[in-house]
């Protein structure tokens, strides 16, 4: 039964799954909140007023978290992707929510290509369709910056030729 | 625009003024607003001292003596002086024309100046109102809309009421691709809704009328046993209700939908009369909503998005997008008609959801459904506020297929059409998943095909 699901996510040809250099980058960024964590641990237990074994649930809790959402970057990412189809984009991400988005390219209103710092340390990128819906919330994270750039250009291109009015 | 008419201000106020139609216009063509424009806007301060007295001073009002209503009433003039004198400075900074390239202009701005440019190609819709203290001037405010993502309208504060339409002609003629001097439009009425039929049905709208029944239950048992303790959350339950219908029964007071060749026009309003153009071909989407009570007498409520319209203001403000606050069901379908030509909602072919999905959803499960024609996608929810939602395949933006766990689970997934934002949520909730799937293939296939045929931007130079 799964499996019929898994096949309304997806599309059979030219379907380009997102950079894995991704899961790196979304694990620095995991790594970096956890810095917070850990200070909040070790508070736990330097303050006197706490009995110890609520710092070792806390440090329990901490790592068991930790470790699922490591876990789930790498799958989160991986069921990133997205195929370029003759008149429309195909977007699909999501493990526990699935979700696929089509956005035909005469109606895109802009393309936006965006990188955060510890995107560009790794060199990836996010491409972000926008129509004049505001729940279409069409993007593609993890894209090569190359990449990136020339599927933007491709999809404004695409977007020009067959734009129509609202 | 044709020369401005002499018009009477302050007739209802019973005066018998009469101020010419003021006829500034610069060598370039340039426009001011209306020459009192600064003492209505003061004019709306003058109770300000009065009202913030009564809202501190609550009850104890009388016992204030008149020293402080006195005081009250002349900060009120001293605040109505400083913003007349201020909107003097607006009014004599402010300008609008239509320039050569058919544009409609606004320089305004007194410290930062302002030069706007509205693109009437892009026009989504011209309202005029008529604010409580405007109305008593005979003054109307003239608001534009054009389709862009932020703060795309531009109004004009205070023409009079002739003026204010005049322009509104001239802007929806501008539009629709006509000459700038086509001569009004003339407005045919299609239904008006009767006041009674308003009240009666906001009462009966489900959350109120179970609020009223429980108001009446806890009034009777307080009085059964004698005890008065919870007359206070009675006028809570009761208390709420009321007063929300109250605010939308002077807010949809005397609806009345007419046609002109503009479009649609929508007045409504007690205090404050408002008017609305929804030109043919700007409506989006439409969600028919039928309450539990108000199927006994078939009524139902008609929801629109528009482009540009019905998401928040930079106020923060909800916007207008009822195009029917109360109506029979035959009306219903006829304005909508007029709204979106050619739909025919009674012969659609549903295709419901199957019956596990009312593991996922067990009230509505056997509502959902989908159905679609060759120029609309529907679709069905709610068993006890039955709401159906409907989009012309040109104007769907993207298509979305989403699925949540539980849904998984069952092999169900949930189809959404996407439109511009509003208050209409086209989506068929827990469909079989592979039927979704090809249910949102399809449609992307019908809305390429039907925007290859769309010609409805320029509507009236087709004519």
């Amino acid at each position: 039964m799964a499996d019929r699901s898994e096949e309304a996510f997806t599309w059979s040809e030219g379907w380009h799954p997102v950079s894995m250099k991704l899961i790196t980058a979304r694990r620095i960024a995991l790594l970096l909140v956890y810095l917070l964590v850990v200070a909040g641990v070790i508070a736990l237990f330097v303050v006197p007023v706490i009995p110890s074994v609520f710092a070792w649930i806390g440090l329990g809790v901490a790592v068991v978290v930790f470790v699922w959402l490591w876990w789930l970057i790498g799958r989160r990412v991986r069921s990133f992707g997205y195929a370029e189809r003759a008149d429309d984009l195909l977007v699909t991400s999501g493990i526990l929510f699935r979700r696929l988005v089509i956005v035909p390219y005469g109606r895109m209103q802009l393309v936006d290509v965006k990188a955060g710092p510890i995107d560009r340390m790794l060199g990836v990128t996010t491409v972000q369709l926008h129509t004049a819906a505001a729940t279409t919330d069409a993007s593609i994270p993890g894209l090569e910056p190359d990449n990136a750039a020339a599927l933007r250009d491709r999809l404004a291109r695409r977007g020009e030729e067959r734009t129509a009015g609202l | 625009m044709t020369s401005p008419e002499p018009s009477n201000i302050g007739d209802d106020l019973g005066l018998g003024l009469q101020l010419p139609g003021h006829g500034t216009v610069d060598e370039r063509g340039r426009r001011r607003l209306h020459p009192i424009s600064p003492l209505v806007h003061g004019a709306s301060f003058l109770p300000f001292g009065i009202i913030i007295l009564f809202a501190f001073g609550g009850g104890a009002f009388t016992r204030l003596g008149l020293g402080l209503v006195g005081a009250a009433l002349l900060g009120g003039v001293i605040l109505a002086i400083l913003v007349a004198g201020w909107q003097y400075l607006v009014w004599r900074n402010t300008w609008y024309w239509f320039d050569e390239d058919g544009d409609f202009r606004v320089d305004s701005g007194v410290l930062t100046k302002q030069q706007r440019r509205l693109q009437l190609s892009r026009l989504q819709t011209v309202d005029v109102t008529q604010p409580l203290v405007a109305r008593l001037f005979s003054m109307s405010e003239v608001s534009i809309e054009v389709a862009g993502t932020h703060d795309s309208r531009v109004k004009l504060r205070f023409l009079t009421l002739a003026e204010g339409r005049a322009l509104r002609n001239a802007v929806l003629a501008r539009a629709a691709g006509l000459r700038a001097d086509t001569v009004e439009a003339p407005e045919a009425p299609i239904t008006k809704v009767p006041p009674n039929e308003l009240g009666l049905s906001l009462l009966m709208r489900t959350t109120t009328a179970m609020l009223l029944l429980l108001t009446v239950l806890i009034v009777v048992t307080s009085f059964m046993t004698g005890g008065w303790g919870s007359v206070g959350l009675a006028l809570i339950t009761g208390g709420l209700p009321v007063f929300l219908v109250v605010v939308e029964f002077m807010r949809y007071f005397d609806f009345t939908v007419s046609e002109s060749p503009d479009g649609l026009r929508l007045h409504f309003g007690l205090a404050k009369r408002e008017t609305r153009t929804v030109p043919p071909g700007r409506v989006q989407s439409i969600e028919i909503v039928e309450p539990l009570l108000w199927r006994w007498r078939s009524w139902v409520r008609v929801k629109v998005n528009i482009a540009g319209v019905g998401g928040q203001d930079s106020g923060g403000n909800k916007e207008e997008t009822l195009l029917l606050p109360v109506a029979t069901r035959d009306v219903a379908i006829d304005v909508i008609g007029r709204v979106l030509p050619g739909i025919d909602l009674a012969s659609l072919d549903w295709h419901p959801a199957p019956s596990r999905a009312r593991r996922r959803s067990p009230i509505q499960g056997s509502r959902l459904a989908v159905a679609w024609d060759d120029s609309v996608f529907a679709t069905r929810r709610g068993l006890v506020t039955r709401r159906m939602a409907v989009i012309p395949h040109v104007r769907t933006q993207s298509v979305r297929l989403t699925q949540g766990p539980w849904e998984r689970v069952l092999d169900l997934a949930s189809v959404h059409v996407d439109t511009t934002p509003g208050p209409v949520h086209v989506v068929g909730l827990h469909l079989d998943a592979a039927t979704a799937r090809a249910v949102a293939d399809d449609e992307v296939v019908r809305a390429a095909a039907g925007r290859r045929g769309d010609r409805s931007t320029r509507w009236a130079a087709d004519q």
